[in-house]
């Protein structure tokens, strides 16, 4: 019977305390490490607010118009503040890795290799995401502007709907970066875009046909019913 | 009686090889002109002929590769010099056609012109627009001899229009750069000028020839330079200007976009030479000033003013990224207004309004365009506030009412000089 309690819990107790002595230097060690890099991020994201303060970012940030951009997209910290944030992050994450990687736990290292071949993927899809959203605001704001001036009296509608295009564009392609339900999303955005289309021409062509008149006698018969001005502008 | 200098400065890389040294050059740039340019070449050769008989002279059209036949148009034209004066002499009229290089645009015409005047010498040189209908010889008299006979370096035309027509010019470009510069050139992206050959090495010594100059916006380019460098200005009458259609189907906020993009453009250059001046002087006037008849025009009001209706909703968000508060809540407050007969931009209001656009467009808050072209809902505003508050006036009254304007301008400088470089 005692043999029996020694093979079946005291051996592999002992295992378990042999293997966390063994763990413990190397989980002191990424303790350490990690409280290290805490310190160091905090000692960066310091001197990073500093460097950009006495370079009068928030001033230069208010003056262009970036400050309020922030707070309307709901960021409370100064673009300063913001930049040191980031380092500070970007600093943890690195030594959070770090830690990682010196307790040598095979499991972990095996996560954490495939945590960082992924990683680019992650990185590239968040710069198709930015890129996307400042593309949106750029166009839709250049369409905004152009139907406002030619009239269009949806020009609110026209620039929300190129803006969400562009986005749902960017969302495709990141997800699609990212390996997530690569066919599902492509397929759900080649049946939503068909379906817009389809939508758009059924409207176009049931709802406004008398419109579609209008516009195009409008735009075609010389002599129409509104006289051009004669003011010249130049 | 006419020689027209061989061609040979086609594909030449000096365009006025073989001519002698000329005292008078004018100017035509063209392009596919040809329905137009052989009355502005005869009307060019007579001013020259009969004002200028002792000087030498050239004209030199400085084309954009037109496919109309443009350039035979001007190697044909001549004058029945004994049909036109009945006294002259002849005098040493010359002909050059020549293809501009570069960017196409004016920009690039004229600065073949100012590149053709530097190799001959020329004294006095003038530019006058190919679609011309209503140039008279007196026209080139009244660019030329101010510079020739009286030193001024640079001659702005002043047209006489309907009290309707230049808009921009009128709402913005003259009380904007009067207010900016201190002179008052009435109409400062006229077209037509006159100026020394010695302004005309100085434009060419200017490194703006791949830049939008070149494009558009050569005119105001050219006066304001002229006067923010200090050369001697005056404006010459020249009566009407009845020229082509550019382009009826012109976009009015790409228009904007030209000239008020120029304007503000320039006012980053020239920032140290306006802050410092105050008020505005007038400038030497050249020819006898009339009036013309007001014959009534069509302007569809209630289209203006609905787009500015439009544009107040719409852009309001952009519109805050930007505009003060007290402008914005104006806007606001005009743009819900019904009643179509009290519709009134007030000028300190739309001086206001252009200085913050200006202030936006030199802090770079968005893409420059999207502000400029954002501006022409706001301009029909004013342009239909105008029509509505001058519809009984004579054209000297409208005159006069743009000079208060001018003055708002004047007095609302300082808005502008204190917040260029604060961040107030």
């Amino acid at each position: 019977m005692k043999n029996f309690i020694d093979k079946v819990i005291v051996e592999p107790l002992r295992e378990v305390v042999r293997n966390l002595v063994a763990f413990l230097p190397y989980l002191l060690t990424g303790i350490v490490v990690f409280a290290i890099g805490l310190g160091l991020a905090w000692l960066i994201k310091a001197l990073v607010v500093k460097i950009f303060k006495l370079l009068k970012l928030d001033a230069a940030c208010a003056h262009s118009g970036l400050a309020d951009a922030l707070k309307k997209m709901a960021v409370r910290d100064t673009p300063a503040k913001l930049i040191g944030r980031t380092f500070y992050w970007l600093v943890t994450f690195i030594f959070f890795i770090l830690a990682l990687k010196v307790m040598k736990v095979p499991v972990i290292d095996q996560l954490l290799e495939k945590f960082l071949l992924y990683l680019p993927n992650v990185f590239v899809a968040l710069i198709i995401l930015i890129i996307g959203w400042l593309l949106g605001n750029f166009l839709g704001r250049a369409a905004l502007i152009a139907s406002v001036n030619a009239g269009v009296r949806l020009s609110s509608q026209l620039s929300k709907g190129v803006k969400g295009l562009i986005m749902l564009f960017a969302f495709v392609m990141a997800f699609e970066q990212l390996g997530i339900g690569r066919s599902t999303v492509i397929a759900a955005f080649t049946i939503a875009l068909g379906g817009i289309v389809l939508a758009l021409a059924l409207a176009f062509g049931l709802g406004g046909k008398d419109l579609a008149r209008g516009f195009l006698e409008k735009r075609f018969k010389k002599n129409g019913d509104g006289e051009p001005d004669e003011l010249k502008h130049l | 009686m006419t020689e027209t200098a061989p061609d040979t400065a086609a594909n030449s890389p000096d365009p006025s090889a073989g001519l002698d040294a000329v005292d008078i050059l004018v100017g035509v740039p063209s392009f596919n002109n040809a329905k137009t340019i052989g009355h502005v070449v005869r009307a060019v050769e007579a001013g020259l002929t009969k004002y200028f008989p002792d000087r030498r002279s050239v004209l030199v059209n400085s084309d954009g590769g037109s496919t109309d036949g443009t350039a035979d148009v001007v190697r044909e034209a001549s004058v029945d010099l004994d049909a036109v004066l009945l006294d002259h002499r002849v005098g040493g009229f010359r002909k050059l056609v020549t293809p501009y290089h570069g960017i196409p645009g004016k920009g690039s015409a004229f600065r073949t012109v100012f590149e053709i005047a530097r190799q001959l010498g020329a004294k006095a040189c003038a530019v006058v627009d190919a679609d011309l209908r209503s140039i008279t010889p007196e026209w080139i008299e009244l660019l030329i001899k101010p510079v020739l006979e009286e030193g001024y370096d640079y001659v702005a035309p002043y047209y006489m229009r309907h009290k309707y027509d230049g808009t921009i010019t009128n709402t913005i470009v003259y009380p904007l750069t009067r207010a900016l510069y201190g002179k008052r050139i009435r109409q400062p992206i006229g077209g037509d000028f006159g100026f020394s050959g010695k302004l005309a090495s100085f434009f060419l010594g200017k490194d703006v020839w791949e830049s939008d100059v070149a494009r558009f916006g050569i005119d105001i380019w050219m006066t304001t330079s002229a006067i923010a460098n200090g050369f001697k200005i005056c404006q010459a009458f020249l009566g009407a200007k009845i020229h082509d259609a550019k382009d009826p189907g012109a976009d009015l906020s790409a228009m904007l976009h030209q000239v008020v993009g120029s304007v503000f453009g320039l006012m980053e250059e020239y920032a140290p030479t306006w802050r410092s001046v105050e008020g505005s002087e007038p400038v030497a006037t050249f020819g006898f000033v009339y009036s013309v008849g007001l014959e009534p025009i069509h302007v569809n009001l209630e289209k203006m003013i609905e787009m500015f209706r439009m544009g107040v909703r719409d852009l309001d968000a952009f519109y805050n990224s930007f505009l003060p508060g007290d402008t914005l809540g104006f806007l606001r407050a005009l743009a819900a207004q019904r009643d179509v007969k009290t519709f009134a931009y007030p000028d300190r209001e739309w001086v206001r309004t252009v200085m913050s656009f200006a202030l936006a467009c030199h802090r770079k808050a968005v893409r420059r365009e999207h502000i400029i072209k954002s501006l022409t809902p706001l301009y029909l505003g004013k342009v239909a506030s105008f029509v509505i508050e001058n519809w009984d006036c004579t054209a000297d009254e409208v005159e006069r009412r743009l000079e208060e304007l001018c003055l708002a301008f004047e007095k609302g400088k300082g808005y502008l000089v204190e917040r260029w470089d604060g961040e107030v």
